[in-house]
């Protein structure tokens, strides 16, 4: 079925499996008085690691090839050859010599990495039992790791009059706890392309803020949440509902519905002590029983839901030669598009996410067949994505006041709130879904929580609308690949005969295929977007690493393939509580009633920003000002 | 001659405060034009990256030693730990220390943050700023320690300066590490700003400029030099279209009153540049040009394919939007005296009128009227017109061109673009000694110019009254003279014909003759240039100005728009005082200048090589026939991945003088 697929593209960001080639060692040094093999090209810090010494770092990250030396705590002595002085210099930086003879453990540069330390503290947030980081804070490592013991120069009004912005529904940038690694402005502007965010002001005053001096909610910032996954301290963080929620559960007045994502039940499990990638699904339904939640569901339901109406949309859209078609599941992909491009709305699907096809519905088709108040229903969603916590407050989204869903919880809030609650999770037995109505769930909704998912199961369900029987290889291995940006054809038969589509991950790829889609030289019918690498199961709210970018990709994805295989159902249109919804109650898919409450509109927001020269010169830091 | 009394320079310790001489086996340095700052006012010590000098013991180095630190922790980024806050607590230490109050660090925590600074940080300026703190605690800690003791420091007057190699060679002073940070940053229009404050013509810049701030980049000692050009281009074409920066008469911050007019006379780079910094201090400026559209050597001298005209229009539409009127078809001279702008109610007028008369070659047979001879400036004021659309004009055979400036490389990459068969530049000199461009030389040879170097015109060879040829000799470098330059001299017997059809001599230019009349009152130099005192560009006739080619013969872009900045201080002075004013920063890069106080270190650690971004360009063999602009801008990943190359060298040096230094720009 399947005539080609090609890899285009961009894979910066992506984690790879290591090559096989080990360049040849070109250069004899020695660290701390050991001959080391040193390589061309690579830095001391490099070259240290892969002979197992350590350094403390901070700033570096080396998954997003991210060296700004700017924490300078990453300090090495070095002698160069027939040098009759040393030099102190930042490892991340300075490229291995031959004959250089490096140290790294002397007393005189233990000392100034405790004071760089020191100076870092010195105008940072003290407050640690406070902060959203506190316990897994690269900043308070690295102040173990260089044996700090004092604490001079700290003066709480230095950290007083730093910004923070509260203004978004998904993120809080807190400049009290920046260390200015950067790492926030490199994932935002070379990893995924967004160029939000820059370096403002000078001196002491120096922070991240957005763009034009806008806030974060007002700003081009899409919420991805990358910027989260790689800062190193508190300074960037989900805005934490965990009390909004708990308070929910809690009340007995309300019905409190929580449903969790596809992505989620993979990316969780390392937080208690579990491999990575392991399945928690069962333990999830357990935990959040025993936290209070009345009915659990499932969003895979609402992604075989979507895949009923975002298919049937496509094929109408097909037949009206109308292309190219971009799926809508995720957020921070609308926000891309409203506040980036615009021109391009009328192409992305009108289907709402499953999240929000899932709060819609538990909020008018469940309590209908339940029997039960629809304003005692309360919903709570637990998203891999920061960028969800915007999507609920979409004015599209809430009706006369009532939003389709109430609070969302990051992977990482859950994670808090259970570890509030003290539920060891991996202690946990696990239980299954006793929802009758919207929690049973295909392979095909199982895979939308990674790159390529949503459009394996849109094929599969596809494939039977327009031949009348199922695809017989529903594993659609030409569509796994990693690569930010893959294409394939697809034929489909019938009718419709041959499909051209793309899988699109990260946003750095995605605005290639746009300016490839508005510049016409695209002949795409439908293009799957994911704003996160990776797709949802590395999505900006799931638990976040230490000195690692997407560690875990791979292994979740693999967990989320195996889920699919290993369903008695793998199509969307099989799913019989599916089946049961448009039998019962929407009638067919794209009928009146499902455009009603499973389908939205989209709003320009583009930021259009002309500055004056008056304005810039206000804002000009810099001696030998004239103006 | 102001005596070092004690001092540290780079590492050296001298100490001649008891007047004998126990510890003079350091002979003193010589320091020349540091007796006065402005005069009658003494330099009694001089701070800066290598150290200090102490040249009257009265000084208090705790006050001293305090100004160069604010002034490092006011320019400091805050990106690197050590800078951003070892400034900040050093500085307040000493602050505390010269008001006699409790310091909250003791002289070992200031060594131990100063030391930090030093070793660890991660630019030019918190390596250095540090430097001269220091060794006055290692050297003359005693000093220091009867200081505190002592109390509250006597006040003292100074200023502190901070500056880097580039900035100090770029004529306008750009402050160029600043403008390539604001990229780093995200911030490609404060980046533009920050040239703004200078000029307006910076996406012209940004194409055309020769760059010494390149040529003085440290980055050099490591791969290459950063592409400061590049990057002006790149962010002066980031702001064009809708989200451009917009001026307008709201910049302008104190409106002057309708008889505060002034005429600059020439709208090239310097006439434009003096006219825009007039309006930004509120006067009422009219431009008088002999030409129909503003751009001067710009707009004429300078080939499409290098500058495309609408990007000049746009920048010199600057001066309209800050309420400038542009007077076309006016020419000095012919249609209006100095006098006649007096008269008119001008209460100053600046002279940038250009060199824009080509000078003769001085050889046998040389008739600038024969048929096939061109001057390199007429030629191009050819081009200029057949690009326009104004008149047509074709070359066949072969051309040469003399010369080995920017002007002869024009001539002779447009020369191929307007049909000739073959190029040929004859240049006296060797390929090293050309002035021109040595990009430019290169892109000239990928387009077929053929080059004779070494090589010279002795007589212009005609057949009925049409240039055939031109008869050439080749030349031989003579032995270095006493400044190590050598000249070149004929080779007797080496004579020969190269034919050509047309001959475009392009070895310089001179002052239009008739422009100025002696009626005018404005004095010429011995080189046929306006005559003005370098310090403010005043000519020889009070309230007229002059600067740009027609004040320094045949220069560069950036010089005569530092040379419009100059002359509109100059002219604003003059007019609000009666006279023009002491420039402290002036007088600090002369001091910096004079004593070669910026020293082109090399950089001593390795630095990670990352070869610059060159400019998507047209192939050679396209270009050649089409006068579209070779070169193209560069993409925000390359600018952003250029910009990191900047190492930042700044460095801060300062003074303490007897008198406050007077405010100036």
């Amino acid at each position: 079925m399947i005539m080609d697929t090609t890899d285009t593209g961009v894979t910066d960001m992506v984690p790879t499996p290591p090559g096989p080639v080990e360049p040849a060692a070109e250069l004899s040094a020695t660290i701390n008085g050991k001959v080391v093999a040193g390589r061309a090209g690579e830095t001391i810090l490099e070259c240290a690691r892969r002979h197992e010494v350590y350094i403390p770092t901070l700033c570096e990250l080396h998954d997003i090839d991210h060296a700004p030396g700017t924490c300078r705590v990453c300090l090495v002595e070095i002698k160069m050859p027939h040098a009759d002085k040393t030099h102190l210099v930042a490892s991340c930086t300075t490229p291995m010599q031959d004959g250089l003879e490096i140290n790294t453990r002397t007393p005189e540069l233990r000392e100034m990495q405790r004071l760089q330390v020191e100076l870092l503290l010195a105008d940072h947030d003290q407050d640690c039992a406070t902060c959203i980081r506190h316990g897994k804070c690269d900043l308070q490592d690295v102040a173990q790791f260089v044996g700090l013991r004092q604490n001079r120069f700290f003066d709480p009004a230095r950290v007083a009059a730093r910004p923070v912005d509260e203004s978004s529904p998904a993120l809080i940038r807190n400049m009290k706890r920046c260390i200015r690694c950067q790492r926030c402005i490199a994932i935002c502007r070379d990893g995924q392309g967004v160029d939000a965010l820059i370096q403002i002001n000078s001196g002491l005053d120096t922070a991240v803020g957005l763009r034009h001096g806008l806030t974060q909610k007002n700003s081009a910032c899409v919420t991805c949440g990358q910027c989260v996954l790689v800062c190193p301290t508190g300074a960037l963080g989900e805005r934490d509902e965990t009390d909004r929620a708990l308070e929910m559960m809690y009340d007995p007045e309300l019905v409190t519905v929580v449903q969790f994502a596809p992505a989620v039940r993979v990316g969780f499990g390392e937080e208690f002590g579990l491999p990575p990638g392991t399945n928690v699904e069962g333990q999830i339904i357990t935990a959040l029983r025993k936290l209070g939640a009345s009915i659990v569901l499932d969003t895979n339901w609402g992604a075989d839901l979507v895949i009923m109406e975002e298919g049937t949309e496509l094929l109408h859209r097909i037949a009206e030669r109308k292309k190219p078609t971009f799926s809508s599941c995720c957020p921070a992909w609308i926000n891309f598009v409203e506040r980036h491009y615009p021109d391009i709305m009328p192409m992305l699907s009108s289907t709402k996410s499953p999240q929000q096809c899932v709060g819609t519905l538990a909020k008018t088709y469940l309590p209908e067949r339940m029997g039960i108040d629809p304003a005692r229903i309360r919903v709570i969603s637990i998203m891999p994505c920061t960028a969800k916590k915007d999507e609920i407050v979409r004015r599209q989204l809430v009706h006369d006041g009532v939003p389709e869903v109430d609070v969302v919880l990051t992977t990482r809030e859950f994670a808090r709130m259970l570890q509030r609650e003290r539920i060891d999770l991996k202690s946990l037995p696990p239980s299954t879904f006793d929802n009758p109505y919207m929690s049973e769930y295909s392979g095909a909704g199982a895979i939308f929580g990674t790159t390529g998912g949503v459009m394996e199961a849109a094929i599969r369900t596809m494939y039977y609308v327009v031949n009348g029987h199922e695809l017989e290889h529903v594993e659609i291995e030409q569509l796994r690949g990693f690569e930010g940006v893959r294409t394939a054809t697809v034929e489909l038969g019938g009718a419709v005969g041959t499909v051209k589509i793309a899988m699109c991950h990260g946003l750095k790829p995605t605005r290639q295929i746009v300016e490839e889609v508005r510049s016409g030289k695209s002949d795409l019918d439908f293009i799957e977007i994911m704003a996160c690498p990776g797709g949802c199961v590395d999505g900006g709210g799931t638990l976040r690493s230490k000195k690692a970018y997407l560690p875990h990709a791979l292994k979740r994805r693999a967990t989320l393939f195996g889920i699919d295989k290993n369903r008695k159902v793998r199509q969307s249109h099989r799913n019989e509580q599916v089946q049961a919804l448009y039998r019962d109650y929407l009638g067919h898919p794209n009928s009146e009633k499902a455009h009603h409450l499973l389908h939205t509109y989209y709003t320009d927001r583009k930021i259009e920003m002309t500055q004056t020269v008056r304005e810039v010169w206000a804002d000009l830091k810099m001696n030998g000002k004239v103006y | 001659m102001t005596e070092v009394s004690y001092g540290v320079w780079d590492g050296v310790v001298y100490d001649n405060r008891d007047g004998a001489s126990s510890l003079r086996e350091n002979t003193f340095p010589t320091l020349a034009n540091v007796d006065s700052f402005d005069p009658h006012n003494r330099i009694r010590a001089f701070f800066g990256d290598r150290g200090f000098f102490i040249f009257d013991d009265g000084v208090s180095l705790i006050d001293a030693l305090w100004r160069q630190m604010d002034e490092a922790a006011d320019q400091s980024c805050g990106k690197c730990t050590p800078c951003r806050m070892g400034t900040v607590l050093v500085r307040d230490a000493l602050d505390a220390l010269r008001h006699g109050r409790r310091s909250p660090l003791g002289l070992g925590e200031i060594e131990m943050l100063a030391e930090q600074m030093t070793a660890t940080s991660m630019c030019g300026l918190g390596q250095t700023c540090a430097r001269a703190l220091l060794a006055a605690l290692r050297s003359f800690r005693e000093v220091i320690e009867a200081e505190i003791a002592r109390g509250a420091q006597p006040e003292q007057h100074g200023m502190a300066y901070m500056t880097a190699p580039c900035i100090e060679a770029c004529p306008s002073r750009i402050n160029v590490p600043r403008y390539i940070d604001y990229i780093r940053d995200g911030k490609p229009e404060h980046s533009l700003g920050v040239i703004l404050q200078k000029y307006p013509m910076a996406a012209t810049c940004g194409r055309v400029c020769v760059r010494f701030c390149e040529m003085a980049c440290r980055r050099k000692f490591v791969d290459e030099a950063v592409g400061i050009k590049t990057l002006k281009r790149y962010v002066a074409d980031q702001q064009t279209g809708p989200r451009a920066l917009t001026f307008g008469r709201e910049l302008i911050a104190q409106p002057l009153g309708a008889d505060m007019r002034v005429a600059v006379v020439g709208a090239g780079p310097a006439g434009v540049s003096c006219a825009y910094h007039l309006l930004l201090h509120g006067y009422h400026v009219d431009i008088l040009e002999a030409m129909d559209e503003p751009g001067g050597m710009a707009a004429i001298g300078i080939p499409s394919y290098r500058l495309p005209k609408h990007v000049l229009h746009a920048e010199t539409d600057i001066i309209t939007e800050l309420g400038g009127r542009f007077l076309f078809k006016r020419a000095l001279g012919h249609d209006f005296s100095i006098d006649d702008l007096f008269a008119r109610g001008y209460r100053a007028v600046f002279l940038a009128i250009g060199c824009q008369q080509g000078i003769r070659l001085g050889v046998e047979n040389e008739d600038p009227e024969m048929p096939g001879y061109k001057s390199g400036i007429g030629f191009l004021l050819e081009v200029h017109d057949h690009v326009a659309g104004l008149k047509t004009v074709t070359l066949s055979g072969d051309v040469v061109v003399v010369g080995g400036g920017n002007v002869a490389m024009d001539c002779a990459r447009s020369a191929l673009r307007m049909g000739a068969e073959r190029v040929h530049v004859v240049y006296r000199r060797t390929r090293e000694d050309m002035p021109a461009d040595s990009e430019e030389v290169e892109a000239a040879i990928a387009e077929g110019v053929v080059f004779h170097f070494l090589t010279n015109p002795v007589r212009i060879v005609d057949q009925d009254g049409r240039i055939t040829g031109v008869e050439i000799a080749t030349m031989r470098q003579t032995a270095p003279d006493g400044r190590g330059r050598r000249n070149v001299e004929a080779v007797p017997g080496t004579e020969r014909i190269m034919s050509c059809a047309t001959l475009i001599a392009a070895i310089g230019q001179q002052v239009v003759k008739g422009a100025l009349t002696p009626e005018d009152g404005i004095k010429f130099d011995r080189w046929n240039c306006v005559a003005v005192d370098q310090t403010d560009l005043a000519t020889s006739r009070p309230g007229v100005f002059a600067g740009g080619d027609c004040a320094s013969g045949p220069s560069t872009l950036i010089h005569a728009m530092a040379n419009g900045l100059k002359a509109a201080r100059s002219i604003d002075d003059w007019i609000r005082k009666g006279h023009t004013c002491f420039q402290p920063r002036t007088r600090m890069r002369q001091i910096l200048n004079d004593n070669r106080m910026l020293a082109d270190d090399a950089v001593e650690v390795p630095v990670k090589p990352q070869y610059r971004v060159h400019h998507p360009e047209l192939d050679p063999t396209v270009r050649k026939l089409m006068f579209e602009e070779v070169e193209q801008t560069i993409s925000p990943e390359q600018a952003y991945r250029e910009a990191k190359r900047c190492m930042r060298c700044y460095r801060t040096y300062s003074v303490i003088t007897e008198h406050a230094i007077p405010e100036g720009a």
